[in-house]
């Protein structure tokens, strides 16, 4: 492995009891891809994630991200040090207003939490206003945020990962529960990110129209292990997704 | 919402202030005592309503703060202001050794744990005979002679609760007092930002700890004498009961508890020995009709009128 990869997984293995979730990994990604995952349910994506965030701590194997061996940090110093993360069912502050929310991943990112004196309502006001609109939830700003739609609590969801400035971000099914046209503008967003901003991105997917749609390479997990990876137009083809997949339409 | 803020918080300390010139000393001493626990109460939020974690256990550092003052005051002759910042110091210090046990453990474990500790603390200064007096208690701890009065001691607390209660507001509407509404809320997703939410946890820990000691160390030469009791787990459920009874989601619940509890602690012992029965009627009542305690029915009623101010979406800037 080499410094070209942003992100550079080798070798990794994970159990839990008697089942191999993750059976040696290996797994790389330059700088500005946009990627995906998929598999069937239980394939093990998940894991994957929770792996390279620092969640669990993988059985064997090593994950490097910028050069750096992550492999044992725990999940803050991986977030603070640039792999950003949404979860499939949204894990937001359902007690703060949506502003709020997006306030303290804002002040984490100017690292201004562990000021006691100045009063947090004075401060990130351009960021917040600014990544509310970027995320398409600036009518939301008072709402308290566990009271909103789950697409809404998708986004929002988005917009905590994205507001620590992430080289990397790895979202798990980021779309799931959203209609198809707020599907398609998050999916839009995702892209733009990408494109304009240059962050990498990862994400899994059950919606095949948005994994072909978006993604630009395709990686398949079954039963914790990588079986196809490249462009998505060859994995489709792949005999052994197809089987998979159990003559789905893939 | 600042302003209305403020204007509230002149009014009730205007009231403070006037208040005694038309009470007799009885009432004088209950508004004291009012004020220490309801400093006591708002620092035992901090953990509960703010951070999200109930410690059982909260009276030892208001015990700690207590007997540093006490001890201080009777066995060196320190004056009263030295030992009250020598007792946020002592409380924060003990806090910080036992916090970092605490903070490890959430929920249950967490309350069971502050609770143990407490007891270890309790039972520390129960037998040391020698240094603390044990259960005979430690006596003759007299404020400055400037200070010897209920007046001039209720003054004299109403500024140091005052700036106490001011501070911990401060801290609670600061950065870190929205990052341990996040911890509190959703501790995953705070780490997965990238912060070390253990740390926090300890440091808020201690902050409680310390404004905690700070009531305790009020609390010896209003009283006069310190007993080990100060630091029982009843007393550590004293605060809890003010915070249920005010409301733990508003920062002037524990305050507004703190009045009802003591107040009606000094009314009702006038007239009969059934005090902890009639708290436990109080309590069961809040807990089953108002379950968001007085500051949660006031909420209620206030959100029917003009929506909370949030802070404008301004594209200029931060505010200076």
């Amino acid at each position: 492995m080499n410094g070209d990869y942003i992100l550079a997984v080798e070798g990794l293995c994970k159990a839990f009891g008697g089942l191999q979730a993750t059976s040696e990994v290996s797994y790389s990604m330059r700088q500005g891809e946009l990627s995906a995952i998929i598999g069937p349910n239980g394939a093990g994506k998940s894991t994957f994630f929770n792996l390279i965030t620092g969640f669990h701590r993988p059985d064997k194997g090593k994950v490097l991200f910028k050069g750096a061996d992550i492999t044992s940090w725990s999940s803050y110093r991986i977030a603070r040090f640039g792999m950003s993360r949404a979860f499939q069912v949204s894990n937001i502050y359902p007690m703060l207003t949506t502003y709020q929310n997006v306030r303290q991943a804002i002040l984490v990112q100017q690292r201004r939490t562990m000021d006691l004196f100045r009063r947090a309502e004075h401060l990130a006001r351009k960021e917040t206003a600014e990544l509310l609109e970027v995320t398409g939830l600036g009518e939301h700003h008072q709402e308290m945020a566990g009271t909103m739609s789950q697409g809404d609590k998708k986004r929002l969801e988005l917009a905590l990962a994205l507001a620590i400035k992430p080289d990397l971000l790895l979202l798990d099914e980021p779309t799931a529960g959203m209609s198809v046209e707020e599907t398609h503008e998050t999916m839009e967003l995702v892209a733009r990110l990408n494109r304009d901003m240059g962050v990498t991105i990862l994400f899994t997917e059950h919606d095949m129209s948005v994994v072909f749609g978006y993604a630009r390479r395709l990686t398949v997990l079954h039963q914790g292990a990588l079986i196809a990876d490249g462009a998505p137009q060859d994995v489709r083809a792949d005999e052994e997704v197809q089987r998979v997949y159990l003559g789905e339409e893939v | 919402m600042s302003k209305k803020i403020l204007a509230w918080a002149g009014a009730v300390f205007a009231a403070l202030l006037l208040l005694p010139m038309v009470l007799g000393e009885f009432w004088v001493l209950v508004l004291t005592e009012i004020l220490i626990m309801g400093l006591f109460a708002v620092s035992f939020n901090m953990i509960f309503g703010y951070m999200g974690q109930l410690s059982f256990g909260h009276a030892a550092y208001y015990g700690v703060g207590a007997y540093t003052t006490g001890l201080l005051m009777v066995k060196f002759g320190l004056p009263l202001g030295l030992s009250l910042l020598a007792s946020m110091v002592m409380a924060g210090a003990v806090a910080l050794v036992l916090g970092y046990f605490c903070i490890r453990l959430t929920g249950i474990y967490f309350a069971i744990l502050t609770m143990a500790f407490g007891q270890l603390i309790f039972y520390i200064i129960f037998q040391w005979y020698d240094f603390t007096g044990g259960d005979n208690g430690l006596q003759g701890i007299r404020p400055p002679e400037m200070l010897d009065g209920a007046w001039s001691y209720y003054y004299f607390a109403l500024l140091v609760v005052t700036a106490g209660v001011f501070v911990m507001w401060v801290i609670s509407e600061s950065p870190f007092g929205y990052t341990m509404r996040a911890i509190r809320d959703n501790t995953q997703r705070t780490r997965f930002v990238g912060l070390n939410t253990k740390k926090y946890m300890l440091i808020n820990f201690v902050l409680a700890a310390m404004f905690a000691g700070l009531a305790g160390g009020l609390w010896g030469p209003f009283n006069r004498s310190l007993s080990p009791d100060l630091c029982n787990w009843h007393q550590s459920g004293v605060p809890v009961f003010m915070t249920i009874i005010g409301g733990p989601a508003g920062f002037v619940g524990p305050l507004i508890g703190s009045v009802i509890y003591t107040f009606l602690m000094a009314f009702v012992t006038g007239f009969t020995e059934y005090w902890p029965l009639t708290i436990g009627i109080i309590i069961t009542m809040v807990v089953l009709f108002l379950p968001g305690g007085v500051w949660g029915l006031v909420e209620r009623y206030s959100a029917a009128l003009p929506a909370r101010e949030e802070p404008p979406v301004d594209p200029e800037g931060e505010a200076p």
